[in-house]
């Protein structure tokens, strides 16, 4: 972080700011402000306090150096591990160790810390990312030995038995299992979960705060009881089938409180002067609702049913217990059992087949990337706001400006082959500016439209800042400003 | 707002608000309705096997209902077990992922890493379980083998049945173990502590921080002074929503693990158990009354993970991080 | 950049509709693709409702094909192997509408006594088969194919008195190989199974006190008898996975060695490991095979009791200790639960398809047994069968004919053929001093393939190696630290081996085993590499440190 450093007027000893903070005071950076101070007051320039100097590299490389070099002695030499995590572990804790002595020859100690704790932090954060991706790439690669085949996707499995090769059955019934399920949670949580979230906000009072106790409270509830809650009385009491409905009630049950806090939290940062206003105006509840609230919080609530869903779709254990197993296409949600993506997930790779598992790998893939769906959309509407849409607008008008000065040009070519030509081309020309208005014209029309339907931010909602610890979900849709 | 001017905008309500008014409040009171039935049908379907099995539902060991000897003993203690080691592994992975996101980062890869960390808290659990089942278990087992060879004087990294001197010794012993899940469910939470404490850690006031470097502190005594004690409430309130999602945990643990029905306190030998992966295991074959002791658990586990939670949010709430927002 | 994220979020958009609109043309598309085998069902006319089961993954391999060959007929049949206990339960609830189970209701289990339903139901037998004991076992790099077990050595590994490959009661039903100081790894199922409720109705016959001792030892009330749940005692080194995919699953990975269960001979065949032969009553070591297992059931005494509600189940004390050479002790038939009245969810067109489909995998649907691992029925239960299957509303009663079924056991006298024919152990297998180095399973050449079989036999067979796609990966990894290379140099003695690929693994005799650090505990050489690897590190860091600290003091002065 590049801050600019005023010449210190107080030694830093002096300073009693509230809370006293004790810091390490690194001699060289204390000398680096003095040689600012000594430059006088002319024009300050931004300076860069980090960077790396060329006695940090070669420390770099020369403890990565030596932790290889060790490691490989240790491991194969004196104490014998194999695989690659144990070697790497070593390898690692290694490198703490070499860099830390390397810069402690040439670094007072709070340097020492800062680098080493700068190292660890980095090294760690890498190896998070890059185990995620690891996950991610793995599946998709186990998968692709499926994924090659066309038929993955527009098969169910009636027709592959045990012994079938990849080039028969697909995962067709278990896309449009998921879709279907989805579709009917959806239809369930979104109405209940945004009036619901209306209802904490716009009619407060003591049993609303219970309510949302008891919805905070069943935020808790782990996806498995909830499946087991639908199976004992849905399937059992009730004599329900196993089935996508049954599937659908199981992942309502357990969307419902996430979707209801992720709303509410949407909901309440709501600027009150906007509902003021609209009072003010003469506007009923009900008015200012449906056209103050719910317009200003529109692309937050989307974001909340989109994280929500992208949460439910990917729920293995509430589909376990209530959907049933079935290896063809059931479009019925009401009869018959209904699988979706992570349960066939799941039946797949319990098979020793390796085509069976490779389907499986395959299906956790087309899930992920459905997933990975989901979160672009809430990304996308979370991320527009009226200056962007503003820039956009402008660049899109400089290429299409572009483009009908390269029609121009092109016109312009031609002109100097024959002079014939001249007035179609002139026409052409003509006609072209006007196709790339029109084009333009039409295109801020659609994107007004797609926006309007889609629901975007509009410029009085305040950047939210909340934290909402409770589900990482409400968390990102929280963040999207 | 006063109550007088409130009497009387309740009076002159028109009937699109009434009919609003109505729809909301019946949102809210089939949602509670919803809820507490949940609740409540665990809890009396609970009732039946409690009542059975008496104090000796807490100290029993063993899993068979139908036989009248069961007790949630083992099973909470492998829950707690898994969800620990998950716990150990991720916490200090996400609190350096999230401190060189919001502290080290340039502010090109940001905004990516934001995306990608908030996208694998997307991801289903049962990749995870995937990943856990055919490539890391494979990776553990020589480093499980290596610790317990090593260590095997600690009590719980201790392995029954592995012998250090019998080459042939059967590897499967180190497969299937809690530490296994435990790694898998420390991925899966990794991205979910990391979101809120990157939040926590954004929000630390930007004076104090800049005055903290422009005092000549060095960037990790900035962080140390400034940052950590700053977010502290909300590292552990992420830690602890990160062991809520973990004690649930379902489809990873169950594929990963062999269950047992005893306290194994030696986390990297084979046998594990959680309460989620008991109930998938065993919702089927269930009696009438064998169910009535998996929803017992159930329960237990729900109440467990309540009070995790609201723990969780009381500490964040309470602390300058949570009031500032 | 928030142009081409729109263009990209518009580039997702479109690759999601056509997405979409190829879903919807494949799901108009679907049923009607592969060419039907040949036949006695016309392809119906008319339209069946579709049906689901639930339960044994026992006999989870022969329905899904049955599943998979009556889809051409327009019969949807969906069935979850979810173990036998689920499925009997499930049917019990009501939510499927035929259960799969190896043991019938009514058995007490754990002192508790599996009620009946309160639904109308009847048992029938849909296809016989031997409960296979499954093992991955090597010596250095080469697979053992051709294990032997008696009865009594099954019991005491199973209930944990042998713990080791190279114990003598092993090594006395093998007299031919010589076996490694491995563990046994016993993978038993954690689900409640019927798998379990053969193996363990058979220990209980025929092995009584070792299995009362086990159950003893397991808190379980006594006598023990049957039961679905097998108990597990902790430290103890067995394996609990839920389902035969499970069990199988483990236990072919290559990296887990040692490892031994029991599970339908299918699963052996298809995940392409071997299966021990099993010692029966006249001194022969026999394999699973289709013709042993049917042979072995003409001893099972089935109840013909037709008012009785236990009718059609089996007693399979006679197989246990039945005489003839040719019989797998642990064979045994697997039944269909189905309802016999329109009651809850089952209708008179679900019987229909029903019906339908049970008249299928009793005639037709038995061709396939053999190649699947299973054996097909013989004539007097494919006739009781069919007198069930009349029981079920909604059955084209008039359909059902047994002179138009097609199965490969009748004869014209109503023996069974494959019985008859089926061929006698050689002598290598006859307890004693000889040993057959042929391999078993799937890990073996098929017995001679029958005319209906050829292309399910040669692609179980060309599985050998199927193992390796179950692996975690980390082979390398799994075998280390000293394990490697024990005894592969000794291999060369003579003995010519093959690779268990071509399924000819033979004569894997006398391969003695070397164990190098045979010292138990904290051994020397295990401190002297610690010391060492302390002795390395020192030598790194302590130099730069010593100077550093030299360095520092003058430093300072």
């Amino acid at each position: 972080m590049a801050i600019d450093t005023k010449p210190a007027m107080l030694p830093p000893s002096t300073v009693s700011s509230p809370p006293p903070i004790e810091v390490d005071v690194a001699p060289e950076e204390v000398g680096a402000s003095e040689a600012n101070r000594a430059r006088g007051m002319r024009r300050e320039v931004r300076r860069q306090l980090g960077g790396a100097r060329l006695g940090d590299l070669f420390a770099l490389v020369g403890a990565v150096t030596a932790s290889l070099s060790t490691t490989w002695a240790v491991t194969t030499q004196i104490m014998p591990v194999t695989g690659s995590l144990g070697p790497f572990l070593i390898a690692f804790a290694l490198f703490v160790a070499f860099y830390t002595l390397l810069l402690s020859f040439t670094e007072p100690t709070p340097i020492v810390r800062d680098r080493v704790a700068s190292v660890v932090v980095h090294s760690l954060a890498i190896i998070v990312v890059l185990t995620l991706i690891f996950v991610v790439a793995f599946t998709i690669f186990r998968g692709l030995e499926a994924l090659r085949f066309p038929n993955f996707f527009v098969q169910d499995m009636s027709l592959a038995g045990p012994l079938d090769p990849l080039s028969a059955g697909g995962i067709v019934h278990a896309i449009v299992g998921s879709l279907i399920q989805i579709t009917i949670a959806l239809v369930i949580t979104i109405p209940l979960g945004i009036l619901t979230a209306l209802y904490l906000n716009e009619m407060p009072g003591r049993f609303a705060s219970f309510v949302r106790t008891v919805v905070e409270a069943m935020s808790a509830l782990p996806s498995i009881v909830a499946g087991l809650f639908i199976y004992a009385t849905a399937i059992l009491i009730l004599g329900l089938e196993k089935s996508g409905f049954a599937a659908a009630l199981a992942i309502s049950v357990m969307m419902l409180p996430i979707m209801i806090r992720a709303s509410d939290v949407v909901i309440r940062m709501v600027p009150s002067t906007l509902k003021e206003g609209a009072i003010g105006l003469g506007a009923g509840q009900w008015r200012t609702v449906w056209h103050v609230v719910l317009p200003t919080s529109r692309s937050g609530l989307a974001t909340a049913i989109i994280l929500a869903t992208a949460r439910g779709i990917g729920e293995t254990s509430p589909v376990l217990l209530t959907s049933g197993f079935t290896a063809a296409m059931n479009l019925d949600p009401l009869r018959g059992p209904m699988v979706s993506l992570p349960l066939a997930v799941f039946q797949f790779v319990k098979s020793p087949e390796p085509t069976m598992i490779a389907r499986g790998f395959g299906a956790a893939a087309v899930l992920m990337l459905l997933v990975l769906l989901l979160f672009a959309g809430a990304r996308w509407l979370g991320g527009r706001t009226i200056e962007k849409q503003d820039r956009a607008r402008h660049r899109r008008e400089r290429a299409l400006a572009s483009v009908v000065a390269a029609i121009a040009s092109i016109g312009r070519a031609v002109r100097h082959i024959g002079r014939r030509a001249v007035p179609v081309l002139r026409a052409a020309h003509v006609a072209g500016a006007r196709v790339a208005r029109a084009i333009n014209g039409l295109w801020v029309v659609l994107s007004q439209r797609v926006r309007q339907a889609l629901g975007y931010r509009s410029p009085e909602m305040p950047p939210t800042e909340s934290i909402d610890p409770s589900t990482s979900l409400s968390l990102a849709a929280g963040e999207q400003t | 707002m006063s109550t007088e001017t409130r009497l009387t905008l309740r009076t002159a309500r028109a009937r699109p608000d009434r009919i609003f008014r109505g729809l909301a409040l019946g949102a809210g009171i089939s949602v509670l309705a919803i809820m507490l039935l949940v609740g409540f049908f665990l809890a009396i379907r609970a009732t039946d096997a409690l009542g059975t099995a008496g104090w000796s539902f807490f100290t029993e060991q063993a899993w068979e209902p139908d036989a009248g000897r069961f007790g949630i003993a083992a099973i909470i203690f492998g829950t707690v077990l898994i969800a620990v080691v998950a716990i150990a592994v991720a916490v200090p992975l996400a609190s350096a992922c999230a401190l060189y996101i919001t502290q080290y980062a340039p502010q090109r890869v940001r905004s990516t890493l934001i995306s990608l960390v908030d996208l694998m808290a997307a991801i289903p659990s049962i990749v995870f379980g995937l990943w856990g089942f055919f490539w890391l278990q494979g990776e553990v087992v020589p480093v499980a083998r290596w610790i317990s060879q090593n260590f095997g004087f600690i009590p719980f990294l201790t392995v029954e049945g592995a012998d250090p001197s019998d080459p042939l010794a059967p590897t499967t012993v180190f497969t299937s173990s809690t530490f296994i899940a435990g790694l898998v469910v420390a991925m899966m939470i990794t991205p979910i502590i990391t979101s809120i404490m990157r939040e926590v850690f954004d929000q630390a006031p930007v004076g104090e921080r800049e005055g903290a470097l422009a005092l000549g502190a060095t960037r990790w005594s900035m962080i140390r002074a400034v940052v950590l004690p700053f977010g502290r409430a909300g590292m552990i309130g992420g830690s602890m929503l990160g062991l809520g999602r973990a004690l649930g945990e379902t489809i990873a643990v169950y594929i990963i693990i062999s269950p047992v029905f005893v306290m194994q306190p030696r986390i990297l030998e084979n046998g594990a158990i959680s309460v989620s992966s008991l109930i998938a295991l065993r919702y089927g074959e269930a009696t009438e009354f064998g169910l009535s002791a998996l929803m017992a658990a159930g329960l237990t586990l729900f109440l467990m993970t309540l009070v995790v939670n609201f723990a969780a949010s009381l500490i964040v709430a309470r602390s300058r991080s949570g009031v500032s927002s | 950049m928030t142009r081409r994220r729109r263009t990209s979020f518009i580039s997702v958009l479109a690759a999601a509709v056509t997405f979409s609109i190829m879903v919807s043309t494949a799901a108009s598309a679907t049923p009607q693709e592969p060419a039907p085998p040949s036949t006695t069902l016309q392809p119906a006319t008319t339209t069946y409702v579709p049906i689901s089961g639930a339960g044994s993954s026992w006999s989870a391999n022969a329905i899904d094909q049955w599943r998979r060959n009556v889809q051409q007929f327009g019969m949807r049949v969906n069935y979850a192997s979810t173990g036998s206990s689920d499925g009997r339960n499930q049917f019990r609830s009501g939510t499927v509408d035929f259960a799969s189970s190896e043991i019938p209701y009514g058995l007490t289990d754990g002192g508790v006594v599996d009620t009946p339903p309160s639904r109308k139901f009847s048992y029938m037998p849909i296809v016989a088969g031997g409960t296979s004991i499954m093992y991955n076992l090597t010596i250095g790099d080469q697979r053992i194919t051709n294990l032997r077990l008696s009865g009594d050595t099954i019991t005491r590994i199973f209930t944990g008195v042998i713990t080791s490959w190279d114990h003598p009661a092993i090594k006395a039903d093998n007299p031919g190989i010589t076996l490694p100081a491995r563990r046994i790894v016993p993978v038993v199922r954690s689900d409640g199974s019927g798998s379990t409720a053969q193996l363990t109705g058979w220990m209980a016959s025929e092995h009584r006190s070792l299995w009362d001792a086990y159950c003893a030892k397991a808190n379980r009330p006594l006598p023990c008898g049957q039961t679905s749940n097998f108990p597990v005692l902790s430290g103890s080194g067995f394996v609990g996975q839920p389902g035969s995919q499970g069990v199988a699953g483990y236990v072919s990975q290559r990296a887990n060695v040692g490892t031994i269960t029991y599970v339908e001979y299918s699963y052996a065949l298809k995940a392409g490991y071997p299966v021990a032969k099993v010692l029966n009553q006249a001194g022969f070591y026999v394999e699973p095979t289709a013709s042993n297992v049917a042979v072995s059931l003409l001893s099972a005494r089935i109840n013909t009791d037709t008012t009785s509600s236990a009718y059609l189940t089996q007693i399979l004390t006679g197989v246990y200790r039945s005489t003839d050479p040719r019989v797998y002790p642990l064979s045994s038939y697997s039944y269909l639960i189905v309802p016999t009245a329109v009651e809850g969810n089952f209708t008179a067109s679900k019987g229909e398809t029903l019906g339908a489909f049970a008249y299928y995998f009793l005639c037709e649907g038995q061709r396939q047994a053999e190649a699947l691992g299973y054996s097909p029925l013989p004539i007097n239960l494919v006739e009781a069968g069919l007198a069930q299957v009349r029981r079920i509303p909604g059955v084209e009663a008039q359909t059902i004919n047994i002179s138009r079924c097609n199965n490969p056991t009748f004869s014209a006298d109503g023996t069974n053929t494959l019985a008859q024919n089926a061929p006698q152990p050689a002598a290598c297998d006859r307890r004693g001093e000889t040993q057959c180095s042929s391999g078993t399973g799937g890990a073996a050449e098929q017995p001679t393939p029958t005319d209906n079989s050829g292309g399910t036999d040669g692609g179980a067979g060309a599985d050998g190696g199927s193992g390796a796609g179950f692996d975690t990966g980390g082979e390398s990894g799994l075998d280390g630290f000293g394990g490697d290379g024990t005894g592969s140099d000794s291999s060369g003695g003579g003995t010519k081996i093959c690779e268990i690929d071509t399924g000819l693994c033979q004569t894997v005799a006398s391969v003695p085993v070397e164990i190098e650090r045979a010292d138990s505990g904290w051994t020397r050489d295990t401190v002297m590499m610690l010391i060492a690897a302390l002795a390395l590190l020192a030598t790194v860091f302590l130099p730069p440190m010593f100077a550093r600290v030299i360095r520092g003091s003058r430093g300072v002065s």
